[in-house]
């Protein structure tokens, strides 16, 4: 058995056995943030392996969450299915938006997709309030009775299995032939087009696994907090997603991982905190976005990489 | 009818010009340095909130549109130092200069709150036509617009600089070549598109409110202009503005100010599918 393999055994150990010594208000915090872990190694699946920036990652993940939420609790639109089957409609949904968007502008070279995604949680985003009584307008609306789950422990053992249900899918695309076709497309799309891998077609592929992953994530982020409002849209979760995998390290799947839980955890435990204390003018966001800058800059290629590179000279 | 067919066609081509004004810049600096901007909203802003808080501490109000001009300059020179360690790094370069807009809007949201501010119009008075009142702020918008936008393109087109602008867009490693210093088109690039942006925020800002969340509405209406105009032609801009300018008023006009990024992204797409080039672009 491998080194890595004995690793990855004793840190899903770890995190089994975490209830036994976290109190239940933190390990509700813990949960959520293998859900937030989801939406980031998705968004890497895209962005990582084909080098396309997808900028509306929370358009998925807010679909997922809307469209779950709608068909389980029969107060809003009068349909209650299984929770299980609102999860799952709710990926299939995204995907669904993510194979249309894709198709049109994943055929261009160039800005455009960048450009357009940019655009669509905004947008989006309006249906909320233009269609209140469905959508709940800014407070959004409750699921609670009619979510999956109700003990904290029970969500959170739920939360921890699909976080590895969905990390062992996306390794096992990625190591695949599909991946390396992507990761051909993103070094050079002239060569891999000459050795006949059809471009738009592996782009699109990778688009629509990755927004039906967030789009499951969204849904289960409702079940799990009974919650579903604008804000799973909203443009600060999308930048928070960025964050994380650019200092994980875009495609290596297992850096935006740990990226996610390092971020997560941080913005949620302790950094409004401490920068409330600082009395500055400023808020957590300004912080995380003068990281991201940061990061972007100084280490493009991910802590995780930068590690390792200082680590062999 | 005809009243409002007339509010349309007035309203529609302030509009057009003001958000002409931040496209092209956007545009520019695109086909030149092939850096996606998304900071460019940021300097439509921020240039009206510095303008606004000198005014309203009693500082002369032409002086105090001047320095906001010159912050959205320098904010211009900030977006060219940033982006040039990560220039040849495509992602990086959207998600730096991505980050940097949200930054100035969240320092913008906690030091003056989203309710949003306005300048004390500097032209009073209004136009009267065929019923329809029109203040001339309005009327010397438009026509600050449109002198800014032709003589943009007159510099483009007609002088040297222009020439090695134009020379550095379609070829910046043969412009290199022929002894022109490609930093520096960058940095006037940059620069100039910046401030055209900060102008339009000026004159935006004296005619609606402006607030923090006016830069991403102005960088959307941007991709817009940009995608319908083709990306990297400035007169394919130019000339958008004003049919984005005119669809903005009708959909604001009939359906509501909610449903302006929706009829946006109807925009994008139709023009994607039907010509993604642009009306004007050029084949990369």
């Amino acid at each position: 058995m491998k080194i890595s393999t004995l690793f990855a055994a004793l840190l899903i150990l770890i995190s089994a056995a975490l209830p036994l010594v976290i109190p239940e208000a933190y390990l509700y915090l813990i949960g959520l943030t293998y859900l937030f872990a989801i939406i980031v190694i998705s968004w890497d699946l895209m962005v990582g392996y084909t080098g396309q920036v997808n900028l509306g990652h929370t358009t998925f993940v807010g679909l997922g969450a809307y469209i779950a939420a709608l068909l389980q609790t029969p107060l809003r639109i009068g349909i209650a299915v299984h929770p299980a089957v609102a999860i799952i409609v709710g990926g299939l949904a995204a995907a669904l938006v993510g194979f249309v968007i894709g198709v049109i502008t994943l055929r261009l070279r160039g800005y455009y997709f960048s450009l357009v995604t940019a655009i669509l949680p905004l947008v989006f985003m309006q249906t909320v309030f233009i269609w209140r009584d469905v959508f709940g307008g800014e407070e959004g609306f409750s699921i609670a009775g009619y979510a999956l789950f109700d003990t904290t422990l029970s969500k959170y053992y739920f939360a921890l299995i699909l976080l590895l249900v969905s990390l062992a899918a996306m390794l096992k695309i990625v190591r695949s032939r599909i991946g390396l076709r992507l990761m051909a497309v993103r070094d050079s799309e002239e060569l891999a087009e000459s050795i006949g891998i059809d471009t738009t077609r592996y782009k699109v592929l990778a688009f629509v696994l990755s927004s039906f992953f967030a789009g499951i994530a969204g849904a289960a982020i409702v079940n799990y907090r009974y919650t579903v409002g604008p804000e799973l849209y909203d443009i600060p979760l999308m930048l928070l997603v960025i964050l994380s995998a650019v200092l994980g390290g875009l495609g290596t799947i297992y850096g935006p991982l740990i990226g996610a839980i390092v971020i997560y955890l941080a913005k949620n435990w302790w950094l409004r905190d401490l920068i409330s204390m600082a009395s500055l003018p400023i808020n957590d966001e300004i912080v995380l976005y003068a990281i991201l800058i940061a990061v972007g800059i100084l280490m493009p290629r991910g802590f995780f990489h930068e590690l390792q590179d200082r680590l062999k000279h | 009818m005809i009243d409002v067919l007339l509010k349309i066609i007035v309203f529609g081509a302030v509009v057009g010009g003001i958000w002409g004004l931040v496209a092209s810049g956007f545009s520019l600096i695109f086909g030149v340095s092939r850096i996606l901007n998304f900071a460019h909203g940021a300097a439509f802003v921020c240039s009206a909130y510095v303008a606004f808080m000198l005014i309203s501490s009693g500082v002369n109000v032409y002086a105090s549109i001047l320095a906001g001009l010159a912050v959205s300059g320098l904010l211009g020179i900030l977006v060219y130092s940033l982006t040039r360690p990560v220039r040849k790094n495509e992602v990086m370069v959207i998600i730096v200069t991505l980050a940097l807009a949200l930054l100035i809007q969240q320092i913008l949201l906690v030091n003056f709150g989203d309710r949003g501010i306005s300048i004390i119009p500097l032209v009073k008075g209004v136009v009267e036509l065929n019923n329809l009142k029109v203040t001339n702020m309005r009327v010397t918008s438009f026509i600050l617009a449109v002198v800014s936008l032709v003589s943009l393109d007159l510099v483009i087109s007609k002088t040297s600089i222009g020439k090695r602008i134009l020379a550095t867009s379609q070829d910046s490693e043969a412009a290199m070549l022929i002894g022109i210093d490609v930093e520096r088109i960058f940095i006037l690039v940059m620069v100039l598109s910046s401030i055209l942006a900060g102008f339009a925020g000026i004159l935006y800002a004296q005619i609606f409110a402006i607030s923090p969340e006016t830069s991403l509405r102005a960088l959307i209406y941007a991709f817009a202009i940009v995608i319908l105009g083709g990306l990297g032609s400035l007169r394919g801009s130019i000339v958008s503005s004003f049919i984005v300018g005119y669809i903005l008023v009708v959909t604001i006009t009939f359906l509501g100010a909610r449903w302006s990024e929706f009829v946006m992204l109807l925009a994008i797409v139709t023009i994607l599918v039907v010509k993604p080039t642009g009306l004007f672009g050029v084949e990369e």
